[in-house]
C-alpha cells in the first residue's frame, strides 16, 4: 500500500516535470529521451555483470570502444555500412570478452573486491593505451548521411536520428528479461547470480555460466560500439566516461533491477539536455552527472543503514 | 624489527636522494640536468603513491588522487595570484587548502566503502575540474592560471623542492607505521566489525588518514605548480596522476611505506625510456602491469621480499634450534 501510494506520488511527479518540460522546451524533452537511450543501452549489459557475475566491471565503456575502432576500421576496409559490419563485431567481441573472462576475471573471483575493482580498472588502460599505441589520439568518424534524419513537429525542427538508441535499449532491456526468464542458460544464469553454491550444487556449471554471461555483455557492448560509431567521433579515452555513467545509473537502479535502469537513464538524460538547453548553465552541464551519482550513492547507503 | 629496518631503508633512500645533485660534476651521467628533471617527476608521483598507499591501509581505494592535487596547484596559484602569499608559504597553504576540502568531504563520503567510495572519490575529482574550469576569471577558466616567476630558476633548488614533497609523505607515512594508527587501520582493513568491537572509533582514524593523505597530495601538487609556473584544468586533474601512482604502488607492494617508493623509482625510470620510444599508448605498460600484479604478485615486489627474507630467517632459526638439539 505504502509502496503503492510512493510510485503514484512519484508518476504523478515525474509527469509533472515533463509537462512542465514540454511547455517550455520540446525540443530538451526529446534530446533528453535519445541520450536516455544511449545511456542506458550502455548500463543495461554493465547490470548484467554485476548482477550475475558480481563484478564492477571498470573496463566496460572501454570495450564499447575497442568495438567501435574494430567497426570503423572493418567497414572503412570492406566500404560497408557500420550497420552491416554490427553483427560480425559483436560476435568477434564476445569471443574477446570470453579470453579476457578466462586470462583474468575467473582468477579474480575470490579475490578480494578491491582486487576486482583494480584489476578491471588496469584492463580499462591496458585497451585504451592498446588502442592510443596502434591508432594515436587521433579521433575518426564516419561520415553517414542518414545520421542527420531530422523530423518537424509544428514549429519545432529535430534530429529523430537518435531514437535508434532508445530502440536498442527497449530491445535490450526486453530481450534480457526475455533470455533471464524464458530460456534454459538465462535461468540457470539468474540461479547462479542469486546463489552461486546453491546452483553449483543442482549441477549448473558456474563457471561456464559465468563466462558465457560476461561474454554475452561484452558481445552487446560490440554491437552498441558499432551503433556509437554512427553518430559519435570516437578516440581512445571515449569509452572511459560510459563506464563511470554505466555504474552510476546501475547503483541508482540496485542491483537487477533493469527498469530501474530505464528510468533512471531517462532523469540523467532529460537533467543533461535540460541543462543544455539554457545558455546560461550549457557549461555546467557535465557537473550534472557526477552530482547526480554522488546524491544516489549516499541516499542509497542512508537508506540501507536504517533499513 | 622490521619496522626499524623501513625506517632505516627510508632515510638511506632520502639521505641518497638529497645527495644527488651533489654529484653533479663528478657524475653527469646520473646527477645532470636531465636525470635531475626526471627525478622531479618520480618524486611527485612517489609522493601520491606514497599518500594513496596510506588511505588503502585502511582498505579504501581512492581514485580520486588527481582531484586533491590538483586542489593543491589551484589552491597555490590562486594564494600567490589573488591573494598575494609568497610562493614559498603558498605550498604548504595549498596543502591545508586541499586538507580542508577533504575534511568536509571526508564527513559525508567516508561512511561509503568499497566501489561506492571509490566512485565518489573519482567523481569528487570532476566535479573540481569543472568548478575550476568554470571558476571565469578568478580560476582562469580553461586556460588556466601561470605565474610569471616561478619560485627558482635552479634546477638543484627545484630538485630539492620536490623532493620536499616527498620527504613529506614519508614522514607521514612512518607517522602512520610506527603509531597505534597502523593497528587501527590494519584493523579495519582486515574485519570493520571486529575493529568497531574492539572499540576503535573507524570514522575518526579513516577521516585522519584521509585528510592527511590529502594534506600530502595538495603540499605535491603546489610544488608542481610552483615549479613550473603554469596550470590548467585539464593538466592539473590530469588522470594519469591517479592512474600512474596506484600502478607504482601496486608493483612495489602496498600496505608499506618502501613498497611504493621502489615502485615510483622502476615504473618512473621504465616510463620515461619508453615515453622516448613510443610517444602514443606508453601507459599501456601501467594496464599490463596492475593486471598481472593483482593476479600474481597481489603483494608487489615489497611483498615478495619481505616473504623471502621471513623464509629465510625462520629457516635460520630451524637451523639454530637443530644445531642446538645436537
Amino acid at each position: 500500500m505504502l509502496v503503492s501510494r510512493r510510485a503514484i506520488l512519484w508518476t504523478a511527479f515525474s509527469a509533472a516535470v515533463a509537462i512542465a518540460i514540454l511547455m517550455w522546451k520540446p525540443t530538451v524533452l526529446v534530446y533528453g529521451l535519445e541520450r536516455a537511450g544511449l545511456y542506458a543501452a550502455v548500463a543495461i549489459p554493465m547490470a548484467l555483470v554485476l548482477g550475475i557475475v558480481h563484478i564492477v566491471n571498470l573496463s566496460h565503456g572501454e570495450f564499447m570502444m575497442v568495438a567501435a575502432y574494430a567497426t570503423y576500421f572493418s567497414a572503412r576496409a570492406l566500404k560497408v555500412d557500420p550497420y552491416v559490419a554490427l553483427l560480425p563485431v559483436a560476435v568477434v567481441m564476445a569471443g574477446f570478452g570470453f579470453v579476457i573472462y578466462k586470462l583474468t576475471i575467473k582468477r579474480a573471483l575470490k579475490a578480494p573486491e578491491l582486487n576486482q575493482l583494480i584489476l578491471t580498472f588496469g584492463i580499462a588502460i591496458a585497451l585504451s593505451q592498446t588502442v592510443n599505441l596502434i591508432f594515436t589520439g587521433q579521433s575518426w568518424k564516419m561520415s553517414l548521411d542518414y545520421v542527420s534524419a531530422s523530423m518537424s513537429i509544428g514549429q519545432y525542427d529535430f534530429g529523430i536520428y537518435d531514437f535508434v538508441f532508445v530502440v536498442a535499449a527497449i530491445l535490450l532491456a526486453g530481450g534480457l528479461r526475455f533470455f533471464l526468464t524464458r530460456t534454459r542458460m538465462g535461468k540457470a544464469a539468474l540461479a547462479v547470480g542469486q546463489n552461486a553454491k546453491g546452483a553449483a550444487i543442482v549441477g549448473i556449471d558456474v563457471d561456464r555460466t559465468y563466462g558465457f554471461v560476461f561474454a554475452l555483455a561484452v558481445g552487446l557492448l560490440g554491437a552498441l560500439g558499432a551503433m556509437f560509431l554512427t553518430k559519435q567521433a570516437i578516440f581512445p579515452g571515449v569509452g572511459g566516461p560510459y563506464t563511470m555513467k554505466s555504474f552510476c545509473l546501475v547503483a541508482m537502479a540496485g542491483v537487477g533491477n533493469i527498469t530501474g535502469v530505464l528510468w533512471g537513464s531517462l532523469a540523467l538524460g532529460i537533467a543533461e539536455a535540460s541543462m543544455n538547453g539554457m545558455r546560461e548553465l550549457r557549461d555546467w552541464s557535465s557537473i550534472v552527472f557526477f552530482v547526480i551519482i554522488i546524491a544516489t550513492i549516499l541516499v542509497r547507503s542512508i537508506k540501507e543503514r536504517t533499513a | 624489527m622490521k619496522k626499524s629496518a623501513s625506517l632505516g631503508l627510508s632515510l638511506a633512500f632520502l639521505a641518497l636522494a638529497c645527495a644527488l645533485p651533489l654529484f653533479k660534476d663528478i657524475a653527469p651521467a646520473v646527477a645532470g640536468p636531465y636525470p635531475l628533471s626526471l627525478a622531479r617527476s618520480i618524486f611527485t608521483y612517489m609522493a601520491l603513491a606514497v599518500s594513496w598507499d596510506m588511505l588503502l591501509r585502511s582498505g579504501q581505494v581512492s581514485f580520486g588522487i588527481a582531484g586533491f592535487f590538483g586542489l593543491g596547484i589551484y589552491g597555490s596559484a590562486l594564494a600567490v595570484l589573488r591573494f598575494g602569499v609568497s610562493p614559498w608559504l603558498s605550498i604548504p597553504i595549498a596543502g591545508l587548502f586541499a586538507a580542508f576540502v577533504a575534511l568536509l568531504f571526508g564527513f559525508v563520503i567516508l561512511r561509503l566503502r568499497a566501489i561506492y567510495f571509490s566512485i565518489t572519490t573519482l567523481a569528487l575529482a570532476e566535479i573540481f575540474r569543472i568548478v575550476l574550469h568554470n571558476g571565469g576569471a578568478f580560476t582562469g577558466g580553461p586556460e588556466g592560471l601561470f605565474v610569471p616567476n616561478i619560485i627558482s630558476t635552479d634546477n638543484t633548488t627545484l630538485y630539492w623542492l620536490a623532493l620536499s614533497g616527498v620527504v613529506v609523505a614519508l614522514a607521514a607515512s612512518s607517522w602512520f607505521e610506527r603509531s597505534k594508527i597502523r593497528f587501527a587501520l590494519t584493523a579495519i582493513r582486515n574485519n570493520e566489525l571486529q575493529a568497531k568491537s574492539s572499540g576503535i572509533g573507524i570514522f575518526a582514524y579513516l577521516l585522519l588518514a584521509f585528510v592527511v593523505t590529502s594534506f600530502v597530495q595538495g603540499f605535491a601538487g603546489a610544488i608542481l605548480f610552483q615549479s613550473y609556473g603554469s596550470s590548467s584544468p585539464d593538466s592539473a586533474f590530469d588522470s594519469n596522476y591517479t592512474l600512474l601512482p596506484l600502478a607504482m604502488a601496486l608493483l612495489g607492494g602496498v600496505h608499506s611505506t618502501l613498497g611504493p617508493v621502489i615502485g615510483a623509482v622502476l615504473l618512473g625510470i621504465v616510463a620515461e625510456t619508453l615515453k622516448l620510444k613510443i610517444p602514443y599508448g606508453h601507459l599501456v605498460v601501467y594496464g599490463i602491469i596492475i593486471v598481472l600484479v593483482i593476479l600474481f604478485m597481489p603483494n608487489g615486489l615489497y611483498g615478495v621480499w619481505t616473504k623471502f627474507a621471513r623464509r629465510r630467517t625462520a629457516a635460520a632459526a630451524a637451523k639454530e634450534g637443530r644445531d642446538g638439539l645436537s
